[in-house]
């Protein structure tokens, strides 16, 4: 009797601990979605020797000077750490680089590193220019938090190992405390703002991408998060959606700065006319930019962080390596020193402030609520149409 | 044997000219070369462009206004000062308003005048808007073409024609509008055209203080060309067939505007008129010292910003001030100075010396080409032109060599020395150089001793110009350069996409200080050196 | 009528004490002296033009009116130079239209230009109407700029070395013809010249050096031996 008991036992036994063995088994897996090479691998002992002594040209947008110094932070670390070199090319416009890859065209290029996204990259990945399989290269990228964030796609289109993440980008207003006394805002409540705060409120002239997003969140808000705006645009969906948007922004424009007539040209210039006390409101994609700012008494000391009720339109900001680039080896050092947890620290608690894609150090709690972005295609179908109806 | 050597001499200084003025046909050719398949159909989508008219009207015009209103205000100034005693050089008073970057100059002004502004009464100046930009374009206007009239009429007998005119009965103002404005404007075409040429494609200043519902004409396509979507290239290239018709619409222009006013003159000079239009020259003697204190005040402004004051701070402005900033930075600007100083010094001299045997070649046939083949480089749009240099750079493999950019530098440090040169070296005595000969100098030896050092206050402001011209390149440096050579310019422009006040204030200053520093020694010098009129004749 | 009064030219170290100076309709006064002595100058002055290197006072009387205050485009006096300086953007017939006095009563322009070729014609140049100064003769010039002068109707016209440029028969020609025209006009005329033949028999002559003394010699002298 109690052998027969003991026998069901240890087989009950036997199975939980089966179980139990591949439960945690696939947990592991689960915990490493991002399939990558050791650290301690031969094929990256081999990457890294051969970018010793290399140079890397990095070339991202050089116009905050948080970034330049993060960046040249990063330059000490690495000739230190790896005896590698460095170079910020700062870059004016994204596209700088997009149009340089192209008219090389194969050749070797002058890029090892560049800071892209969004329909740059789209661009880039299908012509061809990117070097692939980066995240299967590169040790640091199994500590990507894929699962906490959307960062595998980059806006619709997927990364497939062509780009690395780098950074979060949430799109939140830096307003001031007085005016926009709740924590979060929405159509009706900016509306109500403006009227009672007029020429103080207005976003950057699409097709800049902070304000052709600052309308998506006003589509978001106004049609109540329609499924249609995460697929593809078809006509009908834009015959339905857009013009509630359009209603919405006719009844906006006349209270906004300079009666809607004239828009900053760029979210910089937004945040100028801010610091100026001209606008009572700027747009900003990192979340923690209010801060930094207020820190070195850039802007006053009663602005605060708004985001919309919907949740903030989430993105990453990535890294890529050309085909061509003459030092691909130490491009790719670098980029795994990017996502290490010493850099991505510094970068989420020194000067710049930008959150980190690494799962560490994700910060539930630091992050606003997010919104995924809508597909691609409604980003250019926004542009477009308010070129056509407000842009002339 | 002389011959021979004369004859290969002459044949490489073709060579060598012809290379430099067709460099930008070259890149014009590459870069608009359609890289797919551009029909005509795809002008449908261009014309279809909201507020495309709107947007190309604005553009021609403010691109002629400015240019015509900073002519006559100069020509004004000019009136005022030439004789003057005091100020006979006031060239060295040119220096600190030629300095300021254009961009500079825009962000002054509306941070000094428009709304929100925290020093001055808001003066209805809007921020963005087309008086805005006319009135930015033309305070940085004015100086250039004072430098030009100062050059042309150093060889011009304006003080024999005015007191001709004085002695036949007119009066002051009449004289200088009848007798010396015509020849004046003529030999300022190609002034004008530069002038105009680049307020039509300016992006920067139009981006910052123009309009933007709709935007100016530059802009848009600026946008097309880097951006990559579908279609956006095609519309891009029509954008560019656009800009060159509005080059040609300008030159149209300004060529009538040159024929009505001979006409008009020549009228007024033949009816002995009394018309008493030209009679508020005389208020122009306030524009100088007018400019002068808006330019310091703008510097101030931005020397404040550098050291950091902070008008969010309620506390004391000065007591908040610090060096910090000049000291972090130090590191950073001290290179990309060197190589703007280095490059911009190479590419000057070359421009000024090619733009010279430019001349000489001519002189020599006696034929002179049209101007507008020379200042090509100027008037053709200039980032499809730099997009087919850089594909051709990176065809040849070249290096990312100072020289490379140096070479994209020189058209238009050339175009800028020929057309401040031409009027000058044109207006020179021929029988000084003949009476040289006379006592047995070479030709050459003439050419140095008499006809250079007659030029030589016109070839120190053209050198001041070709100097500040390639300071001031971003384009090419930063096409050709891939990013590898930094020059003070090509870290300003970044910064100033940002929104850090203070660094971006410290890169204007450290731009302004190169160009400040060639105008003055220009001016300088040029006091010591006399034109062949400034001698008084007796 | 022009009277000169108390003409005294100073200047560091020497001075000119000028007699008065009566001329009468059509008399012509040539001023001579040694070069650098302040021939120009003086005409200069006496036109308006107000030297800077030296003091020039005294009082001119044009018919009995001091104009000496006068700016010069209203003092009516003409101007011949050495290099006549015709206009180069206007032709010949334009360039002698705007000299044309304001207020006569030729008021359009057509009327200007027949009296501008009429004049031409008078001293057969009218087939240089059309031309440009730049495509004229030394001579040609010389005469298109006394015409000119001529064509403001000034009540003095002075001439500053205005045969110089040319060659010697034709300096004698336009010569000749200028001072028949003066006299002609009745107008009073002042010349400067350095070459004696200019001088024609009826001219009235002021040589600057006969009135030319150092001032305090006595402290000159002593300069140069401290230097």
């Amino acid at each position: 009797m109690t052998s027969l008991l003991s026998k069901r036992l240890v087989s009950v036994l036997g199975v939980c601990f089966l179980l139990f063995f591949v439960a945690t088994a696939n947990a592991k897996q689960a915990l490493k979605a991002v399939a990558t090479v050791d650290e301690n691998s031969a094929q990256w002992q081999q990457t890294l020797k051969a970018a010793t002594g290399q140079s890397v040209y990095l070339y991202a947008w050089g116009g905050s000077k948080a970034v330049n110094e993060y960046l040249r932070w990063a330059t000490r670390e690495i000739a230190q750490q790896y005896r590698i070199k460095l170079i910020h090319v700062k870059v004016t416009d994204p596209s700088e680089p997009v149009s340089r890859l192209k008219a090389e065209n194969g050749r070797t290029s002058a890029i090892d590193l560049m800071w892209v996204n969004g329909e740059n990259f789209a661009y880039l990945k299908q012509q061809g220019f990117l070097l692939g399989n980066l995240w299967s290269d590169i040790p640091n990228a199994v500590f990507l938090a894929v699962d906490n964030l959307p960062i595998t796609v980059d806006f619709g289109e997927p990364m497939h190992g062509f780009e690395v993440p780098w950074g979060i980008g949430q799109f939140n207003l830096i307003a001031e405390d007085g005016v926009y006394q709740q924590p979060q805002v929405n159509a009706k409540s900016l509306l109500e703002i403006a009227k009672n705060n007029p020429t103080t409120v207005t976003y950057p002239r699409p097709p800049e991408f902070h304000g052709t997003t600052f309308l998506k969140q006003f589509l978001v808000d106004l049609t109540d998060a329609d499924p249609r705006l995460y697929q593809s645009a078809t006509t009908q969906a834009q015959e339905e959606l857009l013009p509630v948007l359009w209603q919405y922004l006719d009844q906006l424009h006349p209270y906004l700065w300079q009666q809607g007539k004239a828009f900053p040209s760029s979210a910089a210039e937004q945040l100028l006319l801010y610091q100026q006390k001209t606008l009572s409101m700027a747009v900003s994609f990192n979340p923690n930019q209010w801060l930094k700012e207020k820190s070195t008494q850039q802007i006053s000391e009663s602005s605060v962080r708004r985001y919309f009720t919907d949740g903030a339109i989430t993105n990453s900001h990535n890294l890529a390596i050309p085909k061509s680039a003459p030092s691909p080896e130490a491009a790719k050092v670098v980029i795994n020193f990017m996502l290490s947890e010493k850099a991505q620290k510094e970068k989420f608690t020194g000067v710049w402030g930008d959150p980190s894609v690494i799962t560490s150090l994700f910060d539930e709690k630091a992050t606003m609520p997010a919104h995924p972005e809508l597909h691609s295609s409604w980003h250019v179908v926004i542009e477009d149409a308010w070129q056509q109806r407000y842009g002339g | 044997m002389a011959a021979t050597i004369r004859r290969i001499g002459l044949a490489s200084g073709w060579l060598l000219v012809s290379l430099i003025s067709l460099l930008p046909i070259l890149g014009i050719v590459v870069g608009l070369w359609p890289p797919e398949q551009i029909t005509f159909a795809d002008i449908r989508p261009f014309l279809a462009y909201q507020g495309l008219s709107t947007s190309v009207f604005m553009t021609l015009f403010s691109a002629i206004f400015s240019t015509l209103i900073s002519l006559y205000i100069a020509f004004m100034v000019y009136s005022q000062y030439h004789l003057s005693r005091r100020l006979q050089s006031f060239e060295k008073y040119l220096a600190p308003l030629l300095s300021l970057p254009h961009l500079a100059v825009a962000l002054g002004l509306v941070f000094l005048f428009s709304n929100g502004s925290l020093f001055f009464v808001d003066s209805g100046l809007p921020r963005k808007g087309l008086s805005t930009l006319i009135i930015a374009i033309v305070i940085k206007e004015v100086p250039f073409f004072l430098l030009i009239f100062s050059a042309i009429g150093r060889q011009l007998p304006i003080k024999y024609w005015l007191l001709q005119g004085k002695a036949l009965g007119y009066q002051d103002y009449r004289c200088w509008w009848f007798l010396v404005f015509p020849p004046l404007l003529k030999q300022s075409r190609l002034a004008l055209l530069a002038a105009t040429a680049y307020t039509l494609s300016v992006v920067d200043i139009s981006f910052l203080v123009g309009p933007n519902i709709p935007e100016l004409f530059a802009v848009s396509m600026y946008r097309w060309q880097t951006s990559f979507g579908i279609g956006d290239q095609a519309l891009a290239f029509w954008a560019n067939v656009l800009l060159l018709g509005l080059l040609v619409l300008s030159i149209v222009a300004l060529y009538a505007h040159e024929k009505l006013l001979f006409i008009a003159c020549k009228n007024w000079a033949v009816l002995g008129s009394t018309i008493r239009l030209g009679i508020i020259n005389r208020l122009f003697v306030a524009w100088l010292p007018m400019t002068g204190v808006l330019t310091l005040l703008m510097v101030m402004v931005f020397a404040l910003w550098s050291f950091g004051a902070n008008w969010q701070t309620d506390g004391n402005l000065l007591a908040s001030l610090h060096t910090r900033l000049w000291q972090d930075e130090w590191l950073f600007f001290s290179l990309p100075l060197q190589n703007s100083v280095l490059i911009g010094l190479v590419a000057g001299l070359l421009g000024v010396a090619c733009a010279l045997l430019a001349l000489e070649l001519q002189r020599r046939r006696g034929v002179y080409l049209p101007d507008y083949y020379w200042l090509l480089a100027i008037l053709l749009p200039q980032l499809s032109m730099v997009l087919g240099w850089q594909v051709s750079h990176i065809w040849l493999e070249g290096s990312y060599h100072s020289a490379w950019i140096i070479l994209s530098h020189l058209p238009f440090t050339f175009a800028y020395a020929y057309l401040v040169l031409k009027g000058p070296f044109q207006s020179i005595e021929p029988r000084y150089e003949l009476l040289a000969a006379s006592f047995g100098y070479s030709y050459w030896q003439c050419w140095y001793k008499v006809r250079f050092r007659l030029l030589l206050p016109a070839v120190l402001s053209a050198f001041a110009i070709s100097f500040s011209v390639s300071v001031a390149q971003y384009i090419p440096t930063l096409m050709i350069g891939a990013g590898r050579v930094t020059t003070i310019t090509t870290e300003a422009v970044a910064i100033g996409t940002g929104s850090q006040q203070d660094v971006m204030a410290l890169y204007i200053l450290l731009q302004s200080v190169l160009p400040f520093v060639a105008f003055l020694m220009a001016a300088l010098l040029a006091q010591r050196f006399r034109g062949s009129v400034d001698v008084k004749a007796h | 009528m022009l009277k000169l009064i108390d003409c005294q030219i100073d200047a560091t170290g020497w001075e000119i004490k000028i007699p008065d100076i009566q001329l009468g309709k059509g008399e012509l006064l040539v001023i001579t002296g040694p070069s650098g002595i302040g021939k120009s100058t003086l005409l200069h002055w006496l036109l308006g033009n107000i030297p800077r290197h030296v003091n020039i006072s005294g009082k001119i009387l044009i018919d009995d009116i001091d104009v000496s205050q006068q700016a010069i485009e209203r003092r009516h006096i003409g101007l011949l130079m050495q290099d006549v300086y015709l206009f180069p953007h206007l032709s010949v017939q334009d360039n002698i239209c705007f000299a044309l006095p304001k207020d006569t009563h030729f008021s359009s322009k057509k009327q200007r230009r027949i009296e501008a070729m009429r004049m031409l014609e008078q001293i057969n140049l009218a087939h240089l109407g059309e031309r440009y100064p730049q495509n004229l003769s030394g001579g040609e010039r010389s005469r298109v700029g006394l015409v000119r002068a001529l064509a403001n109707k000034p009540k003095v016209m002075l001439l500053d070395e205005p045969f110089a440029a040319l060659d010697p028969t034709n300096r004698e020609q336009v010569g000749r013809w200028a001072f028949q025209q003066l006299a002609q006009q009745h107008i009073p005329s002042i010349m400067v010249t350095h070459d004696k033949n200019d001088i024609p028999e009826s001219a009235k002559q002021l040589n600057l050096a006969d009135f030319f003394h150092q001032k305090d010699q006595h402290q000159i002298s002593l300069d140069r031996n401290n230097p």
